[in-house]
């Protein structure tokens, strides 16, 4: 099968090249289980050069974090990445896994419907039935093989499983070893054994982590980009990605729009303009920086498909409207406020979007 | 080093270094220690190294004459200028202070400002373009240089430095890659070696800017002149060990000419006294651009303590543990386990830049994560106590100080409020009165006592007291007050030296120097109060004495009744506080007449001044209710002839209504006539609305008992036509508009009664908010013209 066809690669093999040149080049010691020392983790996550290769960077911003999140996995903690959406929890939690163990695929997606099974293991019933208990009949979990290899697994979305299920995570993370009765074994994990949680702050509804669990994780929180500079450049960097392997047909979008972009949801989001002048409503949704990168390709995809290949206000105007109003009318209001109030008053170079905005919002 | 003299680099405040000084110092073994600090210091050398000296400390320069500049040289117990001070007395070496005099620090510091002044000036006046904005600029910048004065020496202009420097470390901050090339040496070598790269990147980025870099040339000319003097008094250059920043030592080591007798002649100066004063943790961490990253003093002292006992990481266990104590002690959980966690995590971290040793900032994020939960919020009230903490130095008696700060301690002392001197607040609770229990009179008296030492240094405007409300009314005999000990307290005590040798000498002066520059009575009034809170019976004589002279021709009532309440407050107290008050006696009596003379005359005035005059009229009332032997009978007369008259202002009418019935010095009889005649048809609606407003801004419930005076009041709107009605409405809303819920109800339920319907309801109706359209309605009548009247 050809990777040209693959909708969405796994990042070990995205960034196979940048991988492989950090470990040849490797300086520092590796830890057990690891497959290259945590500093060029960092350089594969923060950027950097490596062989005379330019790492690219995939996390922009807060490199302190980062810092803090590799540093917990050498302690062979369990890490928990909280934070609110689109603030790239899932997309630290690939990138690491990809790093360490070359593997991100070892991954239990957390929903409602995840049982207890998912996390440890499960059986093929109809073996189970034929022959009885045996380790053939077993489906070993994402976690059962990590532990197995020594490697790191991934929990997205933590918070959203059962509190029962998340409950089998505790005796994992403490005791450090599955055992199995039905087959009278116990399987203990190997060096370099660790688990990467995510889970999101904005979300209702969801089971509050019990404190057992929670004090087995190193948490991190993950904010928002702190200034617009570094936002543009996450979306910038990102937009570039996704060109790539989507085939858009559409020009990058000029820094000029991802700024307006970036101004608008930065705004939206703190209730305050830029310039901190201004107090506005804000959003029911969050209007993240994986929105604004979304609601780029989205452009981007429109201005392929329908328009001259580049973005013009009018696809910008679209995207913006699905994304900032969500709910009811009330968020149709307050993108109406900030049309009359911010965007009208910013001049000539804003003049065209706001036209197609409010055009867009009636 | 060859020829010496042996220049050592350090940071300020900086444990290794602190350490390693001396490990430098046993090895070289040298005469002469020559440390980085104002020369005139040296006098100071032998207090500082005494005895019972508990750091923090500061050496504080002050000029002598206004405004008070101050030069501030701290030392923790960790910074290497100390150890190098001690290590000299313990060996009997000599030791002095090799930098430019005090004096001339603070004439570059007032010469630098007055270009600076001179330079924005020049900018103001060329950006507006016209002359009168100039003006203004000079105008606004004394307040300026005001504010500015308490800067410490070094910190100027710094703060960009250091931003710069961070760019180019590693860790993208500079205190922590200091911490780990310097405090996490090793030895005296590696320190040295830290010690120079600190210097020469500071010095590369600083040569940059020129003012900073020139003033730092003439201290290295100044401190090669100071080695050059000590060799010629026999002291052989490899004799000599300099103890001086880091940043300095390429300047001083270099081979540029010492400064002649002649330059040093031409360098400017002010004049200056020099003190020793107790500094505090708190203070320290306020002035990281100091260039000495002292920004966690507390946890500084852990690594100094680490280092004395030979456990490199005891600073970080320490940091961590104490942290986990002061959550516990303040209903936060955290279990050892966490604990375990963070001090993994740090160590985790440090690795990862190469460090065996984790640093503050490795620290502080292993905690966050695993203590605070991924939040610093969580944790950062015990960050700030286990980083910065509360130690504030102590100096023991004798110990070279101002004379106001002896006697600042003395009295501290003497009055047993040295457990007060603390740097978070404690509160104090004064009984004024004699304490029968006790032998001594010393002992009888010693709240009154305290409370006149802490006016005395209230009126000095020194933040170590301030007092409180008493929750009891009228607790003559109460007092509350809040200690706090800070070292700005202790720097304004020394300014206060320019004002007298003892804490009350000087708050005499300051009260004499008032008395000078009052005008009002009612100023001078309030003169004669703080002289006697202060308990200084001479001043409060020569106050009033001014005051009566000043009183003769005394103005409007409203300043009459402030200087009478005033007055009246110190004849209340007078017995608890000993004060003798028989001379204010005829002042008060003085003032009170002539505000009875003088009252019906201002009386005809419009509404605006009636409301400040309303209020005085209650004062004077309240003044006369509680003295017997004020002429109360002249005051009623006075009263019962403001309430008759008809030209006068109404509302004053009826406020002074009000008071003769609050006194019973008018019956039901007579207030029903009076009603009637002021509320009667054809008398203007302002007018007798007002009347009422001044009646009723008094004793609400004894005009609630009165049904007949409702009823008045109902007749007469019901004679107003429409026009009329608004204006009575206007009137009487502001009338109501202090009367709490519970009596507006109970109005209604009168009104109710006088109009045959359900009181509830009425209540109801009055009970809630208006709507847009009566605000609207209402507003509009605030604008009212009444001119036509």
């Amino acid at each position: 099968m050809s990777n040209q066809n693959i909708q969405r690669l796994p990042a070990e093999q995205l960034f196979q090249k940048e991988i492989d040149t950090l470990i040849a080049n490797e300086t520092h010691p590796v830890p057990a289980g690891w497959r290259m020392s945590p500093k060029s983790v960092f350089t594969y996550i923060c950027g950097g050069t490596s062989g005379g290769l330019e790492i690219t960077p995939k996390y922009i911003g807060h490199e302190r974090l980062v810092e803090i999140a590799i540093a917990t996995l050498v302690t062979d903690r369990a890490l928990l990445l909280i934070g609110e959406p689109g603030t790239a929890k899932s997309w630290l939690s690939e990138h690491l896994t990809a790093a360490i163990n070359g593997n991100s695929t070892r991954v239990i997606q957390g929903t409602a419907g995840t049982t207890e099974e998912q996390i440890k293991y499960s059986w093929n019933y109809a073996m189970l039935i034929a022959n009885g208990p045996s380790k053939e009949a077993m489906i070993p979990s994402p976690v059962y093989r990590a532990m197995e290899e020594g490697a790191i697994a991934r929990v997205e979305e933590i918070s959203r499983c059962a509190s029962e299920v998340q409950d089998a995570l505790i005796s994992i993370l403490s005791e450090k070893r599955i055992s199995v009765p039905e087959l009278g074994i116990e399987v203990p994990a190997r060096k370099g054994f660790s688990v990467i949680a995510t889970a999101n702050t904005r979300d209702k509804g969801v089971n509050e982590m019990s404190a057992a669990l929670k004090r087995r994780f190193n948490i991190v929180v993950l904010p928002a980009p702190d200034s617009l500079e570094a936002e543009m450049e996450i979306v910038k960097t990102r937009i570039v990605q996704l060109s790539e392997s989507l085939d858009l047909g559409a020009k990058l979008p000029q820094e000029e729009v991802v700024k307006k972009v970036c101004t608008i949801f930065r705004e939206l989001r703190a209730g305050v303009t830029l310039d901190g002048k201004q107090k506005l409503k804000t959003t029911t949704g969050v209007l993240s920086t994986a929105e604004a990168i979304s609601l780029l390709a989205g452009s981007m995809a429109l201005a392929g498909s329908f328009g001259s290949g580049e973005i013009t206000d009018y696809d910008l105007a679209a995207g913006l409207q699905g994304a900032v109003v969500k709910e009811d009318d009330k968020d149709g209001r307050v993108w109406e406020e900030y049309l009359e109030n911010i965007m009208k008053k910013r001049g000539s170079q804003w003049l065209s979007l706001y036209k197609e905005c409010k055009e867009l919002n009636q | 080093m060859g020829q010496g003299p042996y220049v050592f680099g350090i940071r300020h405040l900086s444990p290794a270094g602190a350490y390693y000084v001396r490990d430098f110092l046993d090895q070289v073994s040298p005469r002469l220690v020559l440390i980085e600090g104002p020369s005139d210091f040296t006098d100071l050398v032998v207090d500082l190294g005494a005895e019972g000296v508990k750091p923090p400390v500061a050496v504080m320069a002050y000029t002598k004459e206004l405004p008070i500049r101050t030069v501030l040289y701290p030392f923790a117990e960790y910074s290497p200028e100390y150890q190098a001070l001690l290590w000299a007395r313990e060996h009997g070496r000599a030791c002095r202070f090799c930098d430019l005099p005090s004096d001339v620090f603070l004439g570059m510091r007032a010469a630098a400002e007055a270009r600076e002044a001179a330079a924005s000036e020049a900018g103001t006046a060329a950006e507006a373009g016209e002359p009168a904005a100039s003006e203004a600029g000079t105008a606004a910048k004394p307040e300026a240089g005001q504010a500015a004065r308490e800067t410490p020496g070094k910190a100027g202009g710094l703060p960009d430095l250091y931003k710069a420097l961070d760019e180019q470390c590693p860790d993208k901050d500079h205190e922590t890659f200091w911490e780990r090339t310097m405090e996490q040496a090793g030895d005296w070598a590696g320190y040295e070696a830290g010690a120079k790269e600190f210097g020469r990147s500071l010095r590369e980025l600083e040569s940059r800017s020129a003012a900073d870099f020139a003033e730092n040339l003439v201290r290295e000319a100044y401190m090669r002149r100071q080695i050059a003097c000590a060799g010629k008094e026999g002291f052989a250059l490899g004799e000599i060990v300099l103890v001086t920043g880091a940043y300095h030592v390429e300047g001083i080591s270099g081979d540029l000419p010492a400064m002649t007798d002649k330059e040093e002649k031409a360098l400017p100066r002010l004049e200056s006294m020099k003190t020793l004063m107790p500094y505090s943790y708190y203070r320290l961490s306020e002035h990281s651009g100091y260039g000495a990253g002292n920004r966690a003093p507390a946890y500084y002292e852990y690594l100094w303590q680490g280092l004395c006992r030979q456990e490199p990481d005891y600073g970080a266990r320490r940091y961590l543990t104490g942290l986990a104590a002061y959550e516990r002690a303040h209903g936060g959980v955290v279990s050892p386990a966490e604990v375990l966690e963070a001090a993994r995590l740090s160590l985790a971290l440090a690795e990862l830049h190469g460090s065996r040793i984790p640093a503050l900032k490795d620290l502080r994020d292993g905690a966050v994560t695993c203590m605070g939960h991924g939040a610093f919020s969580e944790i950062s009230l015990a960050v700030a106590h286990t980083e910065i903490g509360t130690r504030i130095g102590s100096l023991p008696q004798g110990v070279s100080q101002t004379s106001i700060q002896n006697d600042f301690y003395q009295k501290l002392k003497e009055l047993k409020l040295e457990k007060y001197k603390s740097v978070t607040v404690s509160q104090l609770s004064l009984d004024l009165r004699e304490n029968l229990r006790v032998k001594t009179k010393a002992s009888a008296f010693l709240d009154l006592n305290r409370s006149f030492f802490l006016h005395q240094l209230r009126v000095l405007g020194i933040q170590f007291a301030s007092v409180q409300a008493v929750r009891q009314d009228n607790a003559t005999w109460a007092e509350q007050w809040n200690l706090r000990w800070t070292p700005e307290a202790e720097i304004q005590i020394v300014e206060a030296v320019l004002k007298g040798d003892t804490v009350e000498q000087a708050a005499a002066f300051e009260l004499k120097s008032r008395m000078e520059g009052c005008t009002g009575i009612s100023r001078m009034a309030g003169i004669v109060r703080e002289a006697f809170y202060c308990g200084m019976p001479v001043m409060v004589a020569s106050a009033l004495k001014q005051l009566q002279a000043m009183a003769v021709d005394a103005a409007g009532v409203a300043e009459l009744a402030d200087t009478a309440e005033s007055l009246s407050v110190v004849i209340q107290y007078g017995d608890i506080r000993k004060l003798d008050r028989a001379p204010l006696v005829p002042i008060l009596s003085q003032l009170f007449l002539r505000a009875c003379l003088i009252l019906p005359g201002e009386c005809a005035c419009d509404d605006q001044a009636a409301s400040a005059l309303a209020e005085a009229v209650g004062r004077l009332a309240a003044v006369g209710v509680a003295h017997d032997f004020l002429d109360t009978d002249r005051w009623n007369r006075v009263l019962k002839q403001v309430a008759a008259r008809d030209d006068l202002n109404t509302r004053l009418s009826g406020l002074a209504a009000a008071i003769l019935l609050e006194q019973g010095k008018m019956d039901s009889e007579e207030l029903g006539r009076e009603v009637e005649r002021r509320l009667s048809r054809g008398i203007p609606a302002d007018l007798g609305a007002g009347w009422f407003a001044g009646l009723s801004s008094r004793n609400h419930y004894a005009l609630i008992g009165r049904l007949t005076l409702w009823e008045k009041l109902s007749g007469y709107l019901d004679t107003l036509d429409d026009e009329e009605f608004k204006r009575a409405l206007l009137f009487l809303r502001r009338a109501f508009a202090d009367y709490s819920s519970m009596e507006k109800d109970q109005i209604a339920e009168n009104l109710g009664e006088i109009w045959q319907v359900n009181p509830e309801e009425v209540s109801q109706v009055l009970g809630e908010t208006l709507t847009e359209d009566a605000m609207e309605l209402l507003e509009g009548l605030e604008d009212f013209d009444f001119g036509d009247i």
